[in-house]
């Protein structure tokens, strides 16, 4: 079985060529229905591949089965791609990294560390859009006919089918690396922003926040690289092209563009429908470990909300995590600020304690693990915390 | 676990370490047969058939799953009254007792497999079969009325047409793949201590659970030295 | 964390054929130079030449009854700035610091045993002694990620002279862990810290 040539032409995408962008660049004619290709084509292959991807997601201890919440996310993917709805399958996945794919065969992975990040439905909306266009364009049947992509997606697939030493990998990063690894060509990432800000404005919301999506990645990215993070290695999104700056910049331009009737952000009721799970995926991001990442994310997200005790505590605990000289000063510092805040969680009086009573301060140690005690009298540690109180532990 | 242990296993099994094991290696010290008239509860398969599309790991297949199961247990039941066994069944979906018992017996039948026919011999047991699945068999004896109970444990993978199509993929970057494995243990527990009193494994790379002819055949192999 | 089939049958048959497991004799056992406890029965010591992921990077594992079913995990004299036990699969571990609390120290730990992507659950986290020295000790429960088996676990230790000396007895929660316990408890009292 080895070794047959690749498979020649493949005449059933007539119509791909026909769909795209015309004269006015942001008016996209969607192509008509897909339906599944012939099992023998090369992209018959492709879309198995994914099928199976799909089974192990749909499986998946990492799924996230929040009904109320996938419907809420679905609901936006649909209204973005509209006709092409039905072909859809919105998976949410519990892990805390920075991205959004969308296979072939229509199955959309939305990660949430990228729901963590996004500000506002509009964010999300531009992010979904964005692979929406992708799979539209059908980019990843391109790529796999460019002799040039076929060599790393062929070891991509090794990986995936355990053959090539990819065993390291989970199974959720393989599948990530495996759509990244189609690594979209340049003029694709393009075209696939264009098609992106096209459906968020057509759909309604605020084109403008799509540059804002790049500009945050940005800054993260920069904070990254400021903490000595390796940042190619961090997310699959900074080593695509084109540059992060002019996709920024263009999307920045094509928002200030008549887009009539476009200007929903929707940013409390994202806030909302996310709220039930953020402890959880703050507790994913810290424990990334990637410090500097984090701090940009957090100083973001209490800019916008300079109220939110969960966000602070967490930013308290990064500097906790991270253990460099000062840092505890500043988890000091950001337990405390926490403390007058929403929401903040009761934690914050045991790291709180854990820390003053680092720095020697015992009495208000004694204090703050006193209140955590008050208000998770049941807390898996409390004998630990009680012993400190009592100071039969030094 | 060690890592990659089932499939690590199945190369241990095959290439080095058959056939190593102590004089009586399927039966536990003391034990030869099972007395005349005692009764066996024959335990639900714990039973996973995978498509060998994933090299090396497989996807699971509920329909192949609920074929070889329904398989296996007709097999064992036509088996028992040929041999004028007194057999009875536990049923056990969504029953506590039932599926964590299954859950322990796999881990129990691969650390026999591993430590007492593998090559990673635990000195402490002295080379003899010498393992249990505990007390909390006290209430399978309670729920069947039976003596013994038998265990089955069975993972096996299939080509398939997804993996047909993912050869031709992988065909097409010069990546090979290779087929499938059935991997099967059977272990006879005492009811009244627990202890595993007779145990066999198959490891091969032939045989089909989806058909019940082929199943009477695996579970033949598997059922080899059975003491009755 | 799946390894080439092949691959992963040539390190387990390194190891069977080259090292295998050793007998741990009852009476004066010195682990790491360091910890020396008092055993009352008979232990099987893997001689580890490659990570399990019960206790991946442990100084030693021990078993009674075999490394899918119960597994005593020792880390002992981790210093300050090392991770508590090894990263695998590109896995990215937190350092031990010697200012670190017990439960900061649970943190270190339940990041190693879920590498694998088994869930980690804290039950109780407590004051204690160990090796003769002020210490801590934690249960917990793990759900297996290879076969979905419910194990319990308990651990033990101390940081001592800036080093943390840890041990963990792990099994599944239907009778293993409820049969060793009883060995495993008066082992760890008998510890003394060198």
């Amino acid at each position: 079985m080895r070794r047959r040539p690749f498979l020649l032409g493949c005449g059933c995408l007539a119509f791909a060529a026909a769909a795209g962008l015309r004269a006015d660049e942001y008016d996209y004619p969607m192509p008509p229905r897909f339906t599944r290709p012939e099992a023998g084509s090369d992209e018959g292959g492709l879309w198995a591949f994914m099928d199976r991807e799909e089974q192990r997601l749909k499986r998946s201890s990492f799924l996230i089965r929040d009904k109320a919440l996938h419907d809420y996310v679905n609901d936006i993917a649909c209204r973005l791609a509209g006709d092409h709805c039905p072909e859809m399958r919105v998976y949410l996945v519990r892990t805390p990294y920075f991205n959004a794919s969308m296979a072939p065969n229509g199955m959309m992975q939305v990660w949430s560390g990228l729901l963590l990040r996004m500000q506002n439905e509009a964010q999300l909306a531009a992010v979904l859009g964005h692979e929406i266009g992708h799979y539209l364009q059908r980019h990843s049947v391109e790529r796999l006919r460019d002799a040039k992509s076929r060599s790393s997606f062929a070891m991509i697939v090794g990986m995936a089918l355990g053959v090539a030493g990819g065993g390291s990998l989970g199974a959720l990063a393989q599948t990530g690396i495996l759509m990244g690894g189609l690594a979209y060509g340049r003029d694709q990432e393009r075209e696939a922003d264009r098609i992106g800000v096209a459906l968020m404005a057509k759909t309604g919301y605020a084109p403008a926040e799509a540059g804002r999506v790049w500009g945050q990645l940005l800054e993260e990215y920069e904070g990254a690289k400021a903490a000595g993070e390796d940042v190619a290695s961090s997310n699959i999104l900074f080593a695509s092209h084109p540059p992060a700056e002019e996709r920024r910049e263009v999307l920045a331009a094509a928002a200030k563009r008549d887009w009539p009737g476009a200007a929903r952000t929707g940013a409390d009721e994202y806030r909302a429908r996310l709220a039930q799970h953020r402890m959880g995926f703050l507790h994913d991001e810290v424990r990334r470990r990637r410090f500097g990442e984090s701090l940009v994310l957090f100083e973001r997200m209490l800019k916008s909300s300079p109220r939110d005790g969960q966000v602070q505590f967490f930013k308290g605990e990064v500097y906790r995590l991270r253990a460099r000289e000062g840092d505890a000063r500043l988890a000091l510092d950001a337990y405390r600020n926490a403390l007058g805040m929403d929401n903040t969680p009761p934690e914050v009086h045991r790291s709180l304690g854990t820390m003053l009573r680092q720095a020697g301060d015992s009495a208000e140690a004694m204090r703050a693990f006193q209140r955590y005690l008050e208000l998770k009298p049941d807390a898996e540690d409390a004998e630990l915390i009680r012993s400190y109180i009592s100071g039969s532990q030094s | 676990m060690i890592f990659g242990m089932r499939r690590a296993l199945l190369g241990v099994l095959l290439l080095l370490c058959a056939g190593l094991a102590a004089a009586q290696p399927n039966l536990a010290p003391g034990f030869t047969r099972l007395a005349p008239n005692s009764t066996i509860a024959l335990m639900p398969a714990d039973v996973e058939l995978f498509e060998i599309s994933a090299g090396g790991v497989g996807e699971p297949r509920a329909d192949w799953t609920a074929a070889a199961a329904k398989n296996i247990m007709a097999d064992l039941r036509a088996r028992s009254a040929k041999l004028g066994a007194r057999a009875t069944e536990v049923t056990g979906d969504h029953d506590d007792v039932v599926e964590g018992l299954n859950g322990l017996h796999g881990a129990v039948a691969r650390a026999i497999v591993v430590h007492h026919f593998g090559g990673l011999k635990l000195p402490t047991k002295d080379g003899k079969l010498d393992w249990t699945l505990g007390p909390d068999v006290a209430k399978l004896r309670e729920k069947s009325g039976a003596d013994y109970a038998l265990f089955t444990w069975v993972r096996d993978s299939y080509a398939s047409a997804e993996r047909k199509a993912m050869i031709v993929v992988g065909a097409l970057f010069g990546v090979g793949m290779s087929g499938g494995v059935q991997q099967a243990y059977a272990s006879l527990v005492d009811l009244r201590t627990g202890q595993v009193v007779w145990f066999n494994r198959i490891v091969r790379g032939t045989g089909d659970l989806r058909e019940a002819e082929p199943a009477a055949e695996t579970l033949t192999a598997l059922l080899t030295g059975f003491p009755l | 964390m799946r390894l080439k089939p092949w691959l992963a049958a040539a390190a387990l048959c390194a190891l069977a054929g080259c090292a295998q497991i050793v007998k741990v004799e009852p009476g004066q056992v010195t682990v790491k130079d360091t910890l020396t406890l008092k055993a009352d029965i008979a232990w099987n010591r893997f001689e580890l030449q490659f990570p399990l992921s019960v206790a991946p990077g442990a100084s030693e594992v021990w078993t009674q009854d075999g490394i899918t079913l119960d597994a005593l995990a020792f880390f002992v004299g981790v210093e300050q700035g090392k991770t508590l036990g090894t990263a695998i699969g590109g896995k990215k571990l937190p350092v031990f610091r010697s200012t670190m609390t017990p439960g900061e120290i649970v943190e270190l730990y339940e990041q190693m045993v879920t590498q694998d992507g088994s869930a980690f659950a804290l039950k109780r986290v407590a004051p204690g002694r160990f090796g003769g020295q002020p210490g801590f000790r934690f249960e917990h429960t793990i759900t297996r990620k290879s076969d979905g088996v419910l194990l319990k676990g308990m651990a033990q230790g101390a940081v001592v002279k800036d080093k943390l000396y840890l041990v963990a007895f792990t099994a599944p929660a239907i009778y293993y862990y409820d049969r060793h316990l009883p060995q495993v408890e008066p082992l760890l009292a008998s510890a003394q810290i060198k």
